[in-house]
């Protein structure tokens, strides 16, 4: 079918767009290209070739200086990073999920004087919030552990919000009220009805999680003080600041920036179909 | 407070001077009691090390009573111990560096460990200008050295034998070296000034007998900018305005590696620790890199200390006694002494350690030179009298401040050592620490 009101686009527009868009890109993959070069080489090449140019091809030698290094410590790392991320961004967007369809679907008194509380906590930065945890978790007695850094990772306001938004928008009353009438309970409606409707919102909600959980790093900075809690981010920190006492650190740490790097792409080039959809999804509100 | 913070510097003042015979200071709380604890204890020590844990494990092995635990503070060091002191969470023990331990004495960080035997009988064990300083002439012990910097002179023999010039001994020799140098090849220069280092320039100082402070009439007595700085300042001045020497590098850059791999650079002005820096970074120089001592400014052959730390007794201490067990072991057992220097290349200022296996052998990078014989010889010309100020950092900021202008063109050396000099004296006033100009 023929739609006359598309516009068509001028070959220099089409031309010039595509220009920009190539430009951005080697924009930004212009460090990650220099990333991967670098982590190549031997650490004598280092400063003294061409930063953009592959020289003497030393990586599967840097990686396993990476991972043998202090008993292997940079594993230990690695294991801790993706269990901060992957079940804090797991459960966030299960406390995101429940919060937003409850603020969607149900009335109670108070519900938007919350709803506006929850969208003011998304304009606080947490980097603001990690000295008050700080003090909080001292008190308790909970810094220096894994949960330290768990348990902020597990609060999202902004999930909070894309969640109602979603549950608004792709989850029709009529459902819930029939889910009922067949003698669902609340929660069963929502993992049975709600929940898969709300599917692709989830995923966006999850890598949006993820990705911030993955590049944290001020919040274990102030809680963590054994590196055997470390995330690889703050790891790879700690041995960047001994590399005047120890040159060849710097080589581990950007063969070691590299390899953390691999699985947050991974993640996305899995799931970025649902991505596009859930942000597509929450631009309609 | 003010008032307190003043007494406490004045204490630390009194003991800059060895040989100053002054009254005890009042003000400064008597020597800590040193009674061994019951039963087992833990101790935590904030180090900046790489591979220290690997140490400290090696001590829990053999001492299960005495348990410590590291934590390293490589990217903050004193942010990280400011902090913790003020909430009253300070470890046991920390890595101080000498530059640092008067300021942290002047906001009594430390506990005097000088009611532990162990602590007192360790003076003889280090090398005499460490000692002087983390006992502030002997006046307690705060602190117990842990390595030097040492300085000596990093030549590109092949470069210097190329263009046929003397490697110098003394600092007229290596200006007329850099001329040469530079006569020969334009694009070559002798070294290069890094106007962001102040501490590498304090050491340039230190070489020179320039002392920055002393002690007299209760009063700190500031010298930073006399006559002694000057020759060094000027002399610096004229290899920067003649353009012999470059400005442009931060050392451990990468630009300054990628200097000196071009050729482009034919010495370097170092310290022990930075040996691993060339070999490392430039693996393909092997062979062409020797070690000679520093160029002095007479026929005296002074030297000079760039860095360095100390492990330092902190306020709030509960376990004295296993603090100084754990301290002594670390900084003079041969075996440790060998692990920090094999891991962290640390240049131990233990005089023993001046004697571990691996500091005897040649280097293979320098074409077998027994480098650190150069070193340890550097060790012993150390002078003994100088001492840092209670607002070292300070200080160093304004220096820096001053020389990249000048280095820049505006103002000289000279100019840096009055911004530094006026630095001194206005924060000490700030902080009600009595002080004076010195000559």
């Amino acid at each position: 079918m023929s739609n006359p009101s598309v516009i068509r686009e001028s070959r220099v527009s089409r031309t010039a767009v595509m220009a920009l868009m190539l430009l951005l890109a080697v924009y930004f993959l212009l460090p990650v290209y220099f990333l991967v070069v670098a982590a190549t080489k031997p650490q004598g090449d280092l400063a003294s070739t061409n930063g953009l140019v592959f020289s003497h091809f030393n990586l599967f030698e840097n990686l396993r200086v990476l991972f043998t290094r202090s008993d292997g410590i940079f594993g230990r790392w690695a294991l801790n990073t993706v269990v901060y991320a992957v079940l804090g961004a797991a459960v966030g967007t299960l406390i995101s999920a429940l919060c937003g369809y409850a603020l969607a679907k149900f009335r109670f008194r108070g519900r938007e004087v919350l709803f506006s509380v929850i969208l003011g906590g998304v304009l606080v930065p947490t980097t603001a919030l990690a000295l008050p945890l700080f003090l909080l978790f001292s008190a308790t007695g909970l810094v220096n552990t894994y949960l330290a850094v768990f348990l902020p990772s597990v609060v999202s306001p902004f999930g909070v919000y894309l969640a109602r938004v979603f549950a608004n928008a792709s989850v029709p009353q009529e459902l819930i009220e029939s889910a009922r009438l067949d003698g669902a309970g609340e929660f069963r409606t929502f993992f049975s009805v709600a929940f898969r409707l709300m599917a692709p919102a989830l995923v966006t909600i999850f890598l949006f999680q993820f990705v911030a959980i993955w590049n944290n790093f001020f919040l274990p900075m102030v809680m963590l003080q054994k590196e055997s809690l470390f995330p690889i981010t703050l790891g790879l920190y700690e041995w960047n600041g001994q590399t005047a006492r120890a040159p060849l650190l710097q080589q581990s740490v950007i063969t070691g920036s590299l390899v953390s790097i691999v699985p947050v792409i991974v993640v996305f080039v899995l799931l970025q179909r649902f991505w596009r959809t859930g942000l597509a999804a929450g631009s309609l509100k | 407070m003010r008032t307190r913070l003043a007494t406490v510097a004045a204490a630390a003042g009194v003991a800059v001077l060895a040989a100053c015979s002054s009254p005890a200071p009042s003000g400064e709380a008597s020597a800590a009691s040193c009674a061994p604890a019951k039963g087992k204890v833990t101790l935590q020590y904030w180090n900046t090390v790489p591979g220290m844990d690997k140490v400290v494990d090696l001590w829990n092995r053999r001492h299960p009573d005495i348990r410590v635990e590291t934590k390293n503070i490589s990217n903050d060091q004193y942010g990280t111990l400011g902090n913790a002191l003020k909430a009253g969470k300070a470890p046991d023990l920390a890595q101080v560096g000498y530059d640092e331990l008067p300021n942290l004495r002047t906001q009594n960080a430390f506990v005097d460990a000088s009611a532990c035997k162990a602590a007192t009988a360790a003076g003889s064990k280090f090398v005499p200008w460490t000692w002087s300083q983390t006992s502030f002439g002997g006046t307690g012990v705060f602190a117990l050295p842990q390595d030097t910097g040492p300085m000596a002179l990093f030549v590109r023999r092949d470069l210097f034998e190329k263009h046929h010039v003397a490697i110098p001994t003394t600092w007229d020799e290596y200006a007329s070296a850099a001329r040469k140098l530079h006569k020969a090849d334009p694009d070559l220069a002798i070294t290069f000034f890094d106007p962001n280092n102040a501490e590498w320039f304090n050491g340039l100082l230190w070489q020179n007998d320039a002392k920055m402070y002393g002690y007299s009439d209760d009063k700190w007595q500031v010298t930073v900018d006399s006559e002694r700085s000057r020759q060094v300042a000027a002399y610096w001045q004229k290899l920067i305005s003649g353009k012999l020497v470059r400005t442009d590098l931060a050392n451990g850059s990468t630009q300054m590696y990628a200097a000196y791999q071009k050729d482009r650079i034919a010495s370097y002005v170092g310290a022990a620790w930075g040996y691993s820096m060339f070999r490392d970074n430039l693996p393909k120089q092997a062979g062409k890199w020797s070690v000679v001592p520093m160029p002095t400014w007479g026929t005296d052959g002074t030297s000079g200390d760039w860095g360095g730390s100390t492990v330092a007794f902190m306020k709030g201490s509960k376990h004295l006694y296993e603090s100084v067990e754990f301290n002594t072991w670390l900084n003079t057992d041969p075996q440790a002494l060998a692990m920090e220097n094999e891991l962290g290349g640390l240049y131990p200022a233990a005089t023993a350690g001046l004697r571990l296996p691996s500091l005897r052998k040649g280097v293979a990078y320098y074409g077998n030179e027994k480098i650190f014989d150069v070193f340890a010889e550097s060790s012993k010309k150390i002078d003994t009298n100088f001492a840092w100020g209670p607002t070292q950092k300070t200080v160093n900021l304004a220096l820096q401040d001053a020389m990249a202008k000048a280095a820049a063109g505006d103002g000289t050396l000279t100019d840096a050592l009055t911004a530094a000099q006026g630095a001194a004296l206005t924060s000490m006033k700030d902080q009600a620490i009595p002080v004076a100009a010195g000559k």
